[in-house]
């Protein structure tokens, strides 16, 4: 490892992919966290939005806020999506950027990337592609985007400053980190903060 | 995190119970863990890295 990180990167990335593939194949399975649209109502989504998407948009949605609660996207922003998972984010993007924009979802797993690319084709999409990456390592040129969203993702990322060196790479100069994460108001002991098991579960 | 990666005006929205009701709801109490939106820029003069 490249500094001292809790937790070992690919065995964390492993169990990421496990659990996700879960959530793409059968999202209306019992997880510790919610999902679908009872889950985008919960964290704010605005329903109009939410209610334009299919079902196969919706059920694998697995955020734990709302990136765009502090300012909506405009027309014609390009955007990356880092941890699109089915694709939720990346489609409530494209509605705000409209077909003047454009939106790139990254995701390291390929039941996800499967089930978006459907998505994204069945909804004659054509402004919004997905694109198989990691978050430390997102397959976009530098300063390409106006916009980064995500999703819970960083938490779930062994080296997050590597992750937000990424970003900021991808990102033109004044372009905008919008993101949703999870954050704890007590601290975690060090013996639980190298528990792989915690991270996932 | 944001600030020592060159991010600057980072604005951190209001706590939301993501896990309220859902299997993981105690275990989140237990460290006090809620959903958060953040916005953060990258300076508009900043070089590339």
């Amino acid at each position: 490892m490249a500094q001292d990180l809790p937790v070992d990167p690919d065995t964390l990335r492993e169990r990421v992919r496990g659990k996700y593939r879960e959530v793409a194949l059968d999202p209306g399975a019992s997880f510790h966290f919610h999902t679908g649209r009872g889950l985008a109502s919960r964290l704010g989504y605005e329903a109009g939005e939410v209610d334009a998407l299919p079902d196969r948009a919706v059920e694998s949605f697995a955020g734990v806020g709302n990136p765009f609660s502090l300012r909506r996207l405009a027309p014609g922003e390009k955007v990356v999506d880092v941890g699109s998972g089915g694709g939720f984010d990346s489609f409530i993007a494209a509605g705000q950027v409209g077909p003047g924009g454009q939106v790139v979802g990254i995701d390291m797993t390929a039941e996800m990337l499967d089930k978006s690319r459907q998505t994204a084709t069945a909804l004659g999409l054509g402004h919004v592609q997905f694109r198989d990456g990691l978050a430390e390592a997102i397959p976009v040129e530098d300063t390409w985007a106006d916009v980064v969203i995500s999703n819970g993702v960083i938490n779930l990322c062994a080296d997050k400053q590597a992750v937000f060196a990424e970003i900021f790479r991808v990102l033109r100069p004044g372009g905008r980190l919008q993101f949703a994460d999870i954050a704890n108001g007590l601290p975690v002991p060090a013996g639980a903060l190298r528990d792989i098991d915690l991270w996932t579960g | 995190m944001l600030q020592d990666s060159g991010f600057t005006n980072v604005v951190i929205g209001g706590a939301v119970d993501t896990f309220g009701g859902a299997k993981g709801q105690d275990k989140a109490r237990t460290f006090d863990v809620y959903g958060y939106a953040f916005m953060a820029r990258r300076p508009p003069e900043s070089p590339a890295r």
